[in-house]
């Protein structure tokens, strides 16, 4: 064998041994166009998404870990493991001791929490910019190798059993919002609480903690987007440091598909003689947030629910002054999406004629067309708000990570604002008719 | 196949080597992960430049701050009187004011400037204080023309109509009614009364009783006198044109008259001078909240920036020595803060923590303890340091939304702060040391305070007898009279 094949054979199998460990796994940064702020996108080897955007206009960074997971992916009888590990990620881990990751960001000046819902943990911070490294260092360690044992679960589990009394004790309507989730979503892995059951909690074990931050909390299962006053190339140099050799995640269980209920309404009534007044909840099953009906949806929710002049608002508490306390929106789950209304009202008869009102609007707005002004109103107030989505370095990274673990690309932001601004008023009375249906309806009067 | 056996032989030494290379995990952990990296450079925050026009016809004053990356606008109006302004006999009348500037303008009822609001994408709200009356508005950045269209009918062109002064003294009334459960609401309404007693500033702490007697005759003279432009700002953030900005501004406001102002410099409020312990009474609360303070500096004086780093050190953050002390270690309470207060003639430095009422002599004690340790030890270095590493890089959050820079601004204008001092920001705080602090805090009757607690007098008596002398008050504020309680002693 001469050396020129053998060099040839050696670099075979050096190509063959680094596409084992990945590294042709590595993508390139990708710059994504048409954004209202700019963006790069890359992929580490071990699957780690990262997003960046680089705005100077202050000192500040903001650092949002997202996983994929949320309560949605708990076993029935270990209801709050979700929360109860994001908790636990201030709690240290092999290289950080307990205050050590709090400490290095107040020390610095800055702001960090955490969030846990349905469908995803999300961890954010915002620094003086020149921190950037420490808190990639302080992310890494925990998404690495988060110290887990009898002492810190139990005492999460001490803390959380008290934020359910207190939860409990400062909200007497509480119980009716869960009651209601397990009539408007499908099964148990929707309609759960995040925070979980008490009892299930006091029984969650170290090892069903350990296993589940094994299985979840990993690189793939994750996104880093990164928000502020940061070059992109040195950024891009110290997230590879520090988070490229964490190992992957394997076999990650895949979310029980919803059992979808037949259509036909739900109404049920719940006595609680602890709630000072009467109320109830009404809900509507909605189009997949993936879908083209959800723009109009979207928009309809403004017409009916948001701001002092919307239609149920003007009509429940100006007008008719039937009820006193009304809330509503639609709340997304994975790929479920529902629109759910609260209203309390000062006695039964209020009640009835408050419930009354919302579906007279509501066929109201299914017979008759909407006036250009009004529904120019109801984007503006929507565009308002979707642009405060990245107001500040941490909205923005979290608005990007966010965006990115619903629909696994950020494709759709470049057109995403138009499309609800181009909604019409044809496409508000055909979804109307559409999505509001009898059928469709879920009831739960508490008394 | 024997080919290829030796081949894979030969080069099995490097595969172990890169396999080595790329998973170190295996082995341990890369150094790098085992401390903190050291932090870059520190890049200093440059203070946004505040654009300011005073239009000589009539006095307004308009300030404009530059930010382009969002298509939003945030707009502040302020009238530099508030609720001490209002005559001594109408204390609410400067509160009902600026509550009804956008209930109605001529031609336009107030449905429809709420709708006119929300159709450009709007917020808009209103808050009064002592000092002055801040009018808030968010609203899209094409909508500049109509934003400041309505906002000069609203200062120019109220209606005042008599049905909506009763609907506006009706939702003030209830607002403080349904406050009276909110404990935190009590006790620092209660501690600001104290501090305030013989102080035109007292005027700011309305009970619900008092509103009844406004009207609208009262009302319009208020209006007359107060709002005009010489007595306004107008600040601005937004990815604004300067130039053109302050044409539309002038266009929208050039027919609004000045007049002579009433308004006179306040002297500041007398701090206690003996320690004061009050109790209000809430049946059924489960917790005892603590409020206590006194008056302190003006907020321009040059020690303004060692006592915030006193203040923070003291309670500004969870990491601070209070909540340390009586969460962290002792757990006595779920919070417990400092804060300083700021107005016009004073300030006022206070404390306010949420404990268990079994413990509430012990919290206050703990509290006293931790006010006097920094009041007569120097601070440690390390601490005062790291105090001041949270102010400096704290300072960018601040100011991160549109709408807290305009806030920013227009407090300097309300407190008349020196633009030098807001541009030193970072250089004053670096000046600070554990002295200077130590000098500062020492001026200040710090450990003179008014204690006010809050919770169910069943299970709190028993508990405060330590102190033993203590006034009691009633949800309204009305003094109960003086209970004498005996040292040590239970029922």
């Amino acid at each position: 064998m001469n050396k020129v094949s053998l060099l040839k054979n050696k670099l075979l199998i050096l190509s063959l041994s680094l596409f084992l460990f990945g590294w042709y796994s590595y993508s390139q940064a990708q710059d994504e166009k048409n954004l209202p702020f700019p963006i790069t996108l890359f992929k580490l080897k071990n699957g780690l998404q990262v997003i960046l955007s680089e705005d100077s206009s202050l000192p500040l960074v903001s650092v949002v870990v997202a996983y994929n997971v949320g309560s949605m992916y708990e076993e029935p009888g270990k209801t709050g493991l979700a929360y109860l590990l994001e908790n636990l990620m201030f709690q240290g881990s092999e290289n950080v001791s307990r205050m050590q990751h709090y400490s290095i960001i107040h020390n610095a000046g800055g702001e960090l929490n955490a969030a846990t819902s349905a469908d995803k943990t999300i961890f954010f911070q915002t620094v003086p910019s020149n921190q950037l490294a420490r808190v990639l260092w302080l992310e890494s360690d925990r998404m690495m190798s988060l110290e887990i044992n009898d002492l810190n679960v139990q005492q999460v589990k001490d803390i959380l059993i008290e934020e359910i009394h207190h939860r409990k004790a400062t909200n007497p309507y509480l119980e009716s919002y869960y009651r209601f989730d397990q009539f408007i979503y499908p099964d148990f892995f929707y309609s759960h609480p995040v925070i979980g059951n008490e009892s299930d909690l006091i029984n969650i074990t170290v090892e069903d903690v350990k296993k589940f931050y094994s299985t979840f909390y990993k690189p793939n299962n994750a996104v880093l987007s990164i928000a502020g006053n940061i070059n992109k190339k040195k950024a891009e140099e110290e997230i590879r440091k520090y988070f490229e050799t964490i190992p992957e995640g394997q076999n990650f269980p895949p979310v029980t598909s919803p059992k979808l209920p037949e259509r036909k309404p739900i109404i049920r009534t719940h006595k609680d003689p602890s709630v000072p007044s009467p109320g109830f909840h009404l809900g509507y099953r909605m189009a997949s947030p993936s879908t083209d009906d959800f723009y109009p949806l979207r928009i309809i929710e403004y017409i009916l629910l948001h701001g002092k002049t919307s239609r149920l608002y003007k009509r429940l508490i100006k007008r008719d002054r039937t009820a006193s306390h009304l809330s509503g929106s639609i709340e997304i789950r994975k790929n479920l999406a529902r629109l759910k209304i609260f209203v309390v009202c000062g006695n039964t008869t209020m009640m009835e004629r408050s419930k009354r009102a919302i579906i007279s609007e509501i066929n109201r707005l299914k017979m008759s067309l909407i006036s250009e002004k009004e529904l120019q109103k109801s984007k503006n107030l929507f565009k308002m708000d979707y642009i405060n989505q990245y107001a500040t370095s941490g909205d923005k990274a979290r608005f990007l990570a966010e965006s990115f673990l619903s629909k696994k690309s950020l494709d759709h932001l470049a057109n995403e604002l138009k499309k609800y601004l181009a909604v019409t008023r044809g496409d508000i009375i055909g979804i109307m008719r559409k999505y509001f249906t009898h059928e469709s309806i879920t009831l739960n009067i508490i008394k | 196949m024997k080919k290829i056996r030796s081949q894979l032989k030969n080069a099995l030494p490097l595969f172990l080597l890169i396999f080595l290379y790329w998973n170190p995990l295996l082995f341990s952990q890369e150094r790098f992960r085992k401390s903190p990296p050291n932090p870059e450079p520190f890049t200093e925050l440059r203070l946004p430049e505040i654009n300011y026009k005073t239009f000589p016809n009539n006095g307004l004053t308009l300030a404009i701050i530059q930010r382009e990356n969002l298509p939003i606008i945030s707009l502040k109006a302020i009238i530099f009187s508030g609720e001490s302004s209002s005559p001594e006999n109408l204390p609410g009348i400067a509160t009902l004011t600026a509550n009804m500037i956008s209930r109605g303008v001529s031609h336009l009822t107030s449905s429809r400037i709420e709708e006119e609001i929300e159709s450009i994408g709007g917020r808009f709200f209103t808050s009064i204080h002592p000092d002055h009356s801040v009018f808030t508005f968010t609203f899209l950045e094409e909508y500049l023309d109509r934003a400041l269209s309505l906002l000069s009918r609203m200062f120019l062109q109220p209606t005042f109509l008599s049905h909506e002064i009763e609907n506006v003294k009706r939702s003030m009334q209830y607002g403080i009614i349904q406050n009276k459960t909110d404990p935190e609401f009590l006790a620092k309404r209660q501690l600001f009364r104290l501090l305030f007693r013989d102080h035109p500033y007292y005027k700011g702490t309305l009970n619900e009783d008092l509103i009844r007697y406004l009207n609208q005759k009262d009302l319009i003279s208020y209006f007359r006198n107060y709002y005009r432009p010489n007595n306004a700002l107008i600040v601005l953030t937004g990815n604004l044109n300067i130039t053109a900005t302050e044409r539309l501004v002038s266009r929208y406001f050039y027919s609004w008259r000045k007049k002579e102002l009433l308004n006179s410099p306040l002297p500041p409020p007398n701090p206690f001078t003996e320690q004061k312990v009050c109790l209000i009474d809430l049946p059924g609360a489960k917790d005892a909240t603590i409020y206590l303070g006194n008056v302190v500096y003006p907020v321009t004086s040059q020690d303004i920036f060692p006592l915030i780093a006193l203040n923070q050190v003291l309670g500004g953050t969870p990491k601070s020595r209070l909540f340390m002390n009586l969460r962290e270690s002792k757990g006595y309470a779920y919070y417990a803060f400092s804060n300083v207060g700021s107005f016009k003639s004073c300030s006022i430095f206070f404390v306010n923590a949420r404990v268990t009422p079994e413990v509430t002599y012990s919290s206050i004690n703990e509290i006293l303890k931790e006010i006097e340790g920094i009041t007569k030890n120097k601070i440690p270095i390390p601490e005062i340091e790291q105090a001041k590493s949270y102010l400096i890089g704290n300072l960018s959050l601040q100011i991160e939304t549109f709408e807290n820079l305009s806030s920013k601004a227009s407090e300097f204008n309300i407190l008349n702060i020196e633009d030098e001092l807001w541009r030193k920001y970072y250089e004053n705080i670096m000046l600070i040391d554990s002295e200077r602090v130590l000098e500062t805090a020492g001026k200040y009757p710090l450990l003179t305070p008014v204690i006010v607690i809050v919770g169910d007098s069943s299970i709190i008596l028993d508990n405060i007898r330590e102190f033993g002398e203590v006034e009691l008050f009633n949800k309204k504020g009305v003094s109960q009279g003086i209970l004498h309680l005996n040292k040590g002693e239970k029922k």
